[in-house]
């Protein structure tokens, strides 16, 4: 397992190499002119040629590379160009809203797709159909579609929840779950919809299995038979989907967070790549790559230990 | 054991998990609170929402428009500003200049302490304003004349030029008159630490940078106070989220960009404020004819005024949000004139074509319009066609985000369409008139117009400079040096229970402008 793991680890860190390498020259091929955008319309050419040099945007692009490589080996990921804020220090204060919602999103959709797959290979039937179709639904609309319809309804009608913001659970426990609930009811109907069909076949597989047959005859109970061992047997497919999943979810994240104003990570991709803020979107690659290695781990090693059957060595 | 091992690193993960959980959303912000204005020490919280943030704290940096209250609050400037444009005193008193108008007298307070306790007197005026030249910030050009600044008593600053600038009173108003405390200017820290002697204080315990900016009364506040206990400044990029917010009763003012959201606006049964504040049109710049030859003929420039149909793109496109100019001025300015909104190029595509036979170009004309994603397609479409029926056949040259400006202003193109804040007269001559204007990339030189931009740098005053400015806009609206469509409105959009007051030639209201309604 441990040397799995590492295996693992250091792909995640070569696929970061490669991924930084790719991004800081598009991003910087594609920025247009990132120190006019900051002096502004109005900057005369002088100033902004002064800007330019203070950034060390005049330098060619190999060199700016390789210097925020080694300064990110020192845990220096740099400043940012438009707030002056530490990139470090501007990801972390944000980190938590948007791990709120992914993690919300991932136990929620975990939760519901699972009760919603069993049920249906278990009961069959139009419980069946009706987590079919609910799952094409799910599939069809598109979570900022979800999003809108959702702040229109609770919001703006009803007024039962907040439109936008971010309240931290520190600070009000009640408060955190009215500025986390629409955002995460959006961001889930995607993964509750395939989560719950590759439980829904798994289930039926599983239970089509000579063994189960068997476990009956013995006198278990048809709980004991499900929850014990079909459930177990059947969890690996949606458990792998719902990690894939997340890797997904952070893309969705980026929208939902502005249809919400979420402070969270999100938000910092959509503004600050349009504005050529690329030390924070280095940063921010960097970080988010990181989280899609880990949840991949994580769902790999939790897949080994709910089925032996299935563990790398 | 192996049982009891798998079940412990299950419970283990999902222990994380929740830990995690649980720990997410302990970020430094309370942003969110579904009441628009609730009230918690004396004087309740003012929520105002926009769209960008300031690089940084430092007054050096500032920039102006949308960014202005965020320094307002902490800062106070050497003169203020009211609503209407007129100056009144804050940390100076009284100003004069002297004879030649290359030394402005300020007389300032001798009461003013800053948050960190420094007292405020002529010697931070001198570090301040020193500072601002050196920083190369967005508004450096402000201080392009100040030479120095003399401190003869504590009580007494002395601004001298190099030479006249009739713009530095309002500027003192503004980014250049922000005084910051003499131990943080220059410092590193200013950058995300304010320490000014304004109204509130940064409440960086509930400040997310990027994302929402908590103010705080000033208790030690020399002034009187402002109506609200605590000023929250959310940045809601998202234009719809910002609608959402304002609608909700999540913040209580909020400027917007698109004409579609004063509908909105409106509908929700909300204030609807409009402030002319930009005029949108196109820069002819190559009035030399070095890159296009047909553009050194004034009647070939005239000729494009005539052909568009500035009220129907008006109508179309900013939902009649505005009103048609012929001018580059704004109406707060000396040199604005009102009959030149409408009297000289009103459509008339007859007309156009007459002056472009008159000027040789009877069978026709190829322009190339370079084209931002900054503004909506439609206006290229409806410019194109409207040049069509004259004549005029045009080719576009498509730019990416960030392109478009750095390609403007170093030449590349003899026109472009923009949209340009109306500032007051000097600083709208200097952004766009002189030879060495930003926004006259070719730098192209009129001795008509130099000897009218004299004058008015000359002028002992106002009322002595005003005949100049106007002349000096009416010679560039004959000479059609640009073809301005119109001045449009920017929507300012407010809940019932806020009185606000719009700020002449600032997008947004200062922080000085708003009170409960009641």
């Amino acid at each position: 397992m441990l040397k799995f793991v590492l295996k693992r680890l250091g792909l995640a860190l070569s696929q970061m190499f490669a991924i930084s390498v790719l991004a800081f020259s598009l991003l910087y091929l594609a920025a247009g002119d990132i120190a006019r955008t900051i002096m502004g319309e109005n900057a005369t050419q002088e100033q902004v040629a002064l800007k330019r040099h203070e950034l060390g945007l005049d330098q060619p692009l190999v060199e700016r590379y390789v210097h925020w490589l080694t300064s990110a080996l020192h845990g220096d990921l740099g400043t940012s160009y438009f707030t002056s804020q530490g990139v470090a220090q501007a990801l972390w204060s944000r980190l938590p809203v948007t791990l709120t919602l992914l993690i919300g999103v991932t136990v929620l959709s975990g939760i519901v797709a699972f009760a919603l797959g069993i049920a249906a290979g278990v009961r069959r039937g139009w419980l069946d159909k009706l987590v079919q179709l609910l799952s094409v639904l799910g599939y069809a609309l598109p979570g900022f579609l979800a999003a809108l319809f959702l702040v229109l309804t609770f919001s703006l009608n009803l007024g039962w929840l907040p439109a936008t913001g971010f309240i931290p659970l520190t600070t009000s426990f009640t408060g955190w779950i009215s500025t986390i609930t629409l955002p995460i009811v959006a961001l889930s109907l995607g993964p509750i919809a395939s989560v719950a069909q590759q439980v829904r076949g798994a289930v039926i597989d599983v239970l089509r299995q000579d063994y189960i047959r068997t476990l009956r005859s013995r006198g278990l109970t048809e709980w004991e038979v499900i929850l014990k061992h079909v459930v177990r047997n059947a969890s690996g497919a949606g458990l792998t989907v719902l990690g894939l999943q997340f890797a997904g979810l952070l893309g969705g994240a980026i929208v939902v967070e502005q249809i919400f104003a979420l402070p969270g990570l999100g938000t910092v991709a959509i503004t600050y790549t349009s504005r050529g803020d690329i030390p924070v979107v280095m940063g921010l690659l960097l970080v988010t790559s990181l989280i899609v290695a880990v949840v991949n781990l994580l769902v790999d090693v939790g897949v080994g230990l709910l089925n032996p059957k299935v563990r790398v060595a | 054991m192996r049982r009891k091992l798998k079940v412990g690193l299950l419970g283990a993960l999902a222990g994380v998990l929740v830990l995690a959980l649980a720990a997410c959303g302990s970020g430094d912000t309370n942003s969110g609170s579904t009441s628009g204005s609730s009230s918690s020490a004396s004087g309740g919280v003012l929520r105002l929402g926009g769209f960008i943030e300031p690089s940084s704290f430092d007054p050096a940096l500032a920039q102006e428009g949308n960014y202005i209250p965020f320094y307002q609050a902490v800062y106070d400037t050497l003169i203020k500003r009211e609503p209407d444009g007129k100056l009144s005193p804050m940390l100076a008193t009284k100003w004069a200049y002297n004879a030649d108008n290359t030394g402005l007298t300020l007389t300032l307070r001798d009461d003013v302490t800053f948050t960190d306790g420094k007292k405020f007197d002529s010697s931070v005026v001198k570090k301040n304003i020193e500072h601002f030249k050196a920083a190369n910030g967005p508004q450096a050009t402000l201080a392009v004349d100040v030479k120095s600044v003399e401190t003869p008593d504590a009580t007494t600053a002395v601004i001298v030029l190099s030479q006249p600038n009739p713009s530095l009173t309002v500027a003192l108003t503004n980014a250049l008159g922000f005084m910051a405390s003499p131990d943080a200017v220059g410092s590193a820290a200013i950058t995300g630490t304010p320490v000014g002697s304004g109204p509130y204080t940064l409440d960086k315990a509930n400040t997310v940078v990027g994302s929402q900016y908590t103010y705080v009364r000033n208790p030690k506040y020399w002034g009187d106070k402002l109506p609200y206990a605590s000023v929250v400044m959310m940045v809601l990029t998202d234009e719809t989220a910002r609608l959402n917010a304002l609608k909700s009763g999540q913040i209580n003012a909020a400027v917007f960009q698109r004409p579609a959201s004063g509908t909105e606006i409106k509908a929700a049964g909300l204030q609807l404020l409009g402030q002319e504040a930009d005029w949108a049109g196109l820069m002819l710049f190559d009035r030399n004819g070095s890159m296009q030859p047909a553009f050194a003929d004034e009647r070939v420039r005239q000729a494009l005024n005539f052909a568009i149909d500035k009220e129907a793109i008006l109508k179309q496109i900013y939902l009649g949000r505005g009103q048609v100019t012929d001018q580059i001025f704004g109406t707060a300015t000396l040199a604005y004139e009102k009959k030149l909104d409408t009297s000289r190029y009103a459509y008339d595509p007859a007309k156009a074509k007459q002056l472009l036979a008159a000027a040789g170009y009877a069978s026709g004309l190829t322009l190339e319009i370079p084209v931002s994603p900054a503004f909506d397609p439609a206006i290229y479409t409806t410019l194109i066609q409207d040049w069509s029926d004259v004549g005029i056949n045009v080719t576009k040259h498509e730019y990416g985000p960030g392109e478009t400006i750095p390609a403007l202003v170093s030449g590349k193109h003899y026109m472009a369409f923009m949209t340009l804040f109306t500032p007051n007269d000097w600083t709208t001559i200097n952004q766009a008139l002189t030879p060495t204007a930003t926004w006259n990339p070719l730098h192209f030189s009129d001795p008509t117009a130099a000897d009218l931009v004299q004058k008015i740098r000359l002028a002992a005053d106002d009322a002595a400079r005003k005949g100049y400015a106007q002349q000096l806009n009416e010679y560039i609206v004959d000479q059609a040096w640009f073809a301005p469509f119109f001045r449009f409105e920017q929507t300012y959009g407010a809940d019932k229970k806020t009185h606000v007051e719009l700020q002449v030639e600032q997008a947004v209201p200062s922080i000085y402008n708003y009170s409960p309604a009641s």
